[in-house]
């Protein structure tokens, strides 16, 4: 080493220099910090943070259908009747003060409150609940099957509104709750090119700019929304209801779990819905309270004997052997760590008809014999293709290998093929899959939809599935006693429909449910009011401040 | 020099015309439903939504048409509407790039001054102990996978120690500053904005050092790998015994020919950085290039991956136009012709 060469210690004391920068961001960082983890002091103006993995597919309220879509459209858009959150079952009044329907549920009348109005001051009038309908239907979206049926809306006066409807549906009114059918600001809305008409679907062209903006008359106006960032939710000053306690409402997007929980935390985020039970455990901080309560979402594995790439004849003992041999309890405990129930029938704990409903078990005994009986006394091999997500803190990989190793006890080989969503969906289109495993969340407050979509009736998915497009499978049974619901008046008598139904559903053993997953609500401790809701995942304008 | 990056200029279309072709076939052929992504899963069955959407999206037509009339609109500027966002393609590009551009610029500063001055002082220190530290810290930046450094350095520098913000571009209640660049530190300077900028320079901090952690690694290998094999050439060897100062000797004479090799690492990085720093935005929530380009990919949205594919191939293209370019630049003898 000669004179001229730089010394080490030169380098060592850059470093030093560079090390001293960071440290002085970071402890510039360190200070904002420690606020936030306090109790936030009662002020209802610090803007609510929820942290949230958002599912957003659209902001227009007739084209939306999502998980987070329900929080956004129930803050900005009112719809006429409401869910009473203590019970998930009994409706409220909303914009409607009066609602009937008459004996054969054939027709519903709304009687509207005349103080409700738009956040634009508009009154909020028969007409516009006349075009939000019309255009939900027309615009033939997801949620458009909500107004199928429905042969006319009359509006004797700007507080009226007459709903017929071509056959029975007792569960207009669910569906009328729903936050899909929130209604908009018809003068608005066609101003800014959305239509009513029978060509919508074709010719509104509203959807960008309810990207920006809102037309509703609920509690909360959009104030911006940032695609992959975060919703920004501005109390309407003037609610013609109730006015909310929280100034401001931030939805953040929030990929993970685990940062979910680092937020709630330390403050940053005020509330995270997606917490596994697992990862719930391991919170121990007492500034955040952790409710675990049940959820309507289930996830099963479905059955489709007419499948084309079949080979197994899945006759019912079959199907009813696959039911016998997987591990409910060890399921439940191995994805979920216990944080979840079994359920009966294609339709969740909680809805009308399913409390007397008998659970399923393990048997592994009464499995092999079915197989026996079945045809199959040395088992089968069989493929289960799935898509490979985690849903409701389900790993769905993790799922199928328990089930994989429980079914292989009795002789039933699977061959695991986790696919991505989109593939999934090509193939259940397509040819049908013989064994899969999906997940439901609820639409609506009414068993219907179960048996819509679930029920081997015709026009539901899963009795196409489970024969196939030509020759869907059909239990006459279900198809009479659905109609039957549809036409009852009272609660008594649909409950003990839906429980006949929910019956039939069982001994389909076309879907099996396997786990009916608890939704954690962890929350900052100085928030009041949070629940979990059933039409509308949750309220943001029952949420206040201590 | 002009004319060959007049003539690199004009063969971009054809590059890029060739790019779309092949990501067009390529998207459209993967066996996959994008209509999951347009109609919920449990209307699928239902015909008159299905066809709805179909034509809405341009679905029912031919494939070939469809890709006449997308290359019809993209010479009118039109790349489509995104089935996810159901916003413009090009708008959900020109608000995401600069998100990404802020995080690459600020991982590339890291990565080239840190990955530099370790590459120097190993390659002059060499087999010392500080050689051994500065390869070991760039051995550990390179192998760990990022997603793995963005969660433990938040869980150590957030959760725990509360040193760093969270994950976002600024803190979760906050505004952001008026839009000029898209970029919050630049805009809440332009705007005057101290606070805003201090928010928005510690949120950038974590998630630019993990970037830039894995980059300064292979930068740095290469400037002392480089430097390495300079330092024994006989024109360094002259200027020692010209009497120079090992600081000029060093960074007028060898670090400038050793750059070379360096230079092309930089600008592949750069160009990676703007289109594969998923896993980064996705831990970190910042809404990227990355994470758009795997959200479009995973729910099969045609127009944004066709958008994503044109923009990472500009992207590329610039690049290596800008690097051949600083190759001139920093070597006489090199003449682009």
């Amino acid at each position: 080493m000669n004179d001229g060469k730089v010394k080490t210690g030169r380098y060592v004391a850059a470093l030093v220099v560079a090390v001293a920068v960071v440290a002085a961001i970071t402890a510039a960082c360190g200070g904002d910090d420690d606020d936030s983890g306090g109790s936030g002091g009662g002020n209802n103006d610090r803007p609510l943070v929820i942290a949230r993995d958002m599912d957003i597919n659209s902001m227009d309220p007739s084209r939306a259908y999502c998980d987070t879509c329900q929080i956004y459209l129930t803050a900005t858009y009112d719809t006429l009747i409401g869910l009473d959150p203590k019970d998930n079952k009994t409706f409220v009044a909303r914009v409607a003060e009066k609602w009937e329907g008459n004996a054969d549920r054939t027709q519903y009348t709304f009687r509207l409150n005349k103080k409700a109005k738009f956040a634009d001051g508009t009154p909020l009038e028969a007409k516009d609940v006349k075009w939000s309908f019309e255009r939900l239907a027309n615009v033939k979206g997801s949620a458009a099957y909500f107004m199928d049926g429905i042969t006319s809306i009359e509006t004797p006066d700007a507080q009226t509104v007459i709903v017929k409807l071509a056959a029975s549906d007792s569960s207009f009114l669910a569906k009328v709750n729903a936050s899909y059918a929130g209604i908009i600001n018809s003068k608005v809305a066609t101003a800014n090119g959305a239509s009513n008409a029978k060509d919508a679907d074709t010719t509104d062209k509203a959807e960008p700019w309810f990207l920006k903006n809102s037309a509703g008359s609920g509690p909360y106006t959009l104030a911006s929304y940032t695609e992959g960032a975060e919703i920004r939710l501005a109390r309407n000053e003037s609610y013609w209801g109730d006015k909310p306690a929280l100034k401001e409402v931030i939805i953040k997007q929030v990929k993970d779990a685990v940062t979910q929980r680092q937020q709630v935390e330390t403050g940053d985020a005020d509330i995270a819905m997606q917490i596994d039970p697992d990862t719930a455990k391991k919170i121990k901080n007492k500034n955040v309270t952790i409710k675990e309560v049940p959820s309507f979402n289930f996830v099963y594995i479905a059955l489709s004997p007419g499948a084309k790439d079949n080979k197994v004849d899945l006759n019912p003992k079959i199907r009813e052997a696959v039911r016998a041999a997987v591990d409910y309890d060890g399921i439940i405990q191995v994805t979920l760590g216990g944080g979840g129930k079994k359920q009966a029938a294609p339709i969740p704990n909680g809805f009308l008809g399913t409390k007397n409903l008998a659970l399923p078990k393990r048997d592994t005994a009464k499995a092999k014999q079915l197989l026996k009986d079945g045809g199959q006394p040395n088992g089968f091999e069989i493929d289960a293709i799935y898509p490979n997500v985690n849903v409701y803190g389900v790993d769905f990989n993790t799922m199928m290998q328990k089930i994989q190793a429980d079914l292989g006890e009795v002789g039933i080989k699977l061959k695991l093929q986790p696919v991505e969503f989109t593939v999934w969906v090509e193939k259940i289109r397509g040819d049908g899959i013989p064994m899969t495993a999906v997940y439901f969340a609820p639409d609506h407050t009414d068993p219907i939809q179960y048996v819509q979509y679930f029920g081997m009736v015709p026009g539901a998915p899963w009795a196409s599935r489970a024969g196939s497009k030509d020759k869907p499978i059909v239990n006459q049974a279900e198809v009479d006693l659905s109609a039957k619901a549809l036409a009852a008046s009272s609660d008594e008598e649909r409950e003990k429909l839906y429980e006949s139904i929910g019956k039939e559903m069982i001994a389909d053993a076309i879907i099996l449910p396997i786990v009916n997953p608890n939704l954690v609500l962890a929350y900052r401790s100085d928030l009041e009011g949070m629940h979990y809701s059933a039409c509308c995942n949750l309220e943001v304008q029952r949420l206040k401040r201590k | 020099m002009g004319t060959y990056v007049l003539r690199r200029v004009l063969m971009m279309p054809v590059l890029l015309l060739g790019l779309v072709t092949v990501a067009f076939i390529v998207s459209r052929t993967v066996p996959a439903d994008p209509l999951s992504t347009v109609v919920s899963e449990r209307q699928l069955n239902n015909p008159e939504v299905v066809r709805a959407a179909e034509k809405r999206w341009g679905l029912d037509k031919p494939l070939t048409t469809q890709y006449v009339l997308y290359v019809r609109n993209l010479l009118r500027g039109d790349m489509g509407t995104s089935f996810r966002t159901k916003q413009n393609v090009r708008e959900d590009l020109a608000a995401r790039l600069p998100v990404t551009l802020e995080l690459t610029l600020a991982s590339m500063a890291i990565a080239v001054s840190v990955g530099l001055f370790l590459g120097i002082i190993a390659a002059v220190r060499r087999n010392s102990w500080v050689d051994h530290l500065a390869r070991l810290f760039a051995l550990i930046g390179s192998s760990l996978p990022v997603f793995w450094t963005g969660l433990f350095l938040l869980y150590i520098f957030y959760a725990r120690l509360g040193w760093f913000p969270g994950p976002g571009r600024l803190d979760p209640r906050a505004v952001g500053p008026e839009k000029v660049t898209g970029m919050y530190t630049v805009d809440a300077l332009i705007a005057g904005d101290f606070a805003t900028f201090g928010d928005a320079l510690q949120h950038l901090a974590l998630p630019s050092f993990v970037l830039g952690w894995a980059v300064m690694g292979i930068i740095s290998r290469l400037v002392r790998a480089s430097l390495l094999e300079v330092l024994n050439q006989d024109y360094v060897r002259t200027a020692r015994a010209k009497g120079l100062t090992e600081r000029t000797v060093i960074v007028s004479h060898a670090l400038r020919n050793a750059l070379i090799p360096t230079l092309t690492i930089i600008g592949i990085s750069f160009a990676v950085l703007i289109t594969g720093a998923v896993l980064t935005e996705s831990i970190f929530s910042w809404p990227g290039i990355g994470s758009y380009a795997v959200e479009s990919s995973r729910a099969l949205d045609f127009p944004a991956i066709m958008g994503v594919s044109i923009l990472g191939g500009v992207i590329f293209l610039v690049t290596n136009l800008v690097t051949d370019m600083t190759y001139a630049l920093v070597d006489p003898r090199i003449r682009l012709s």
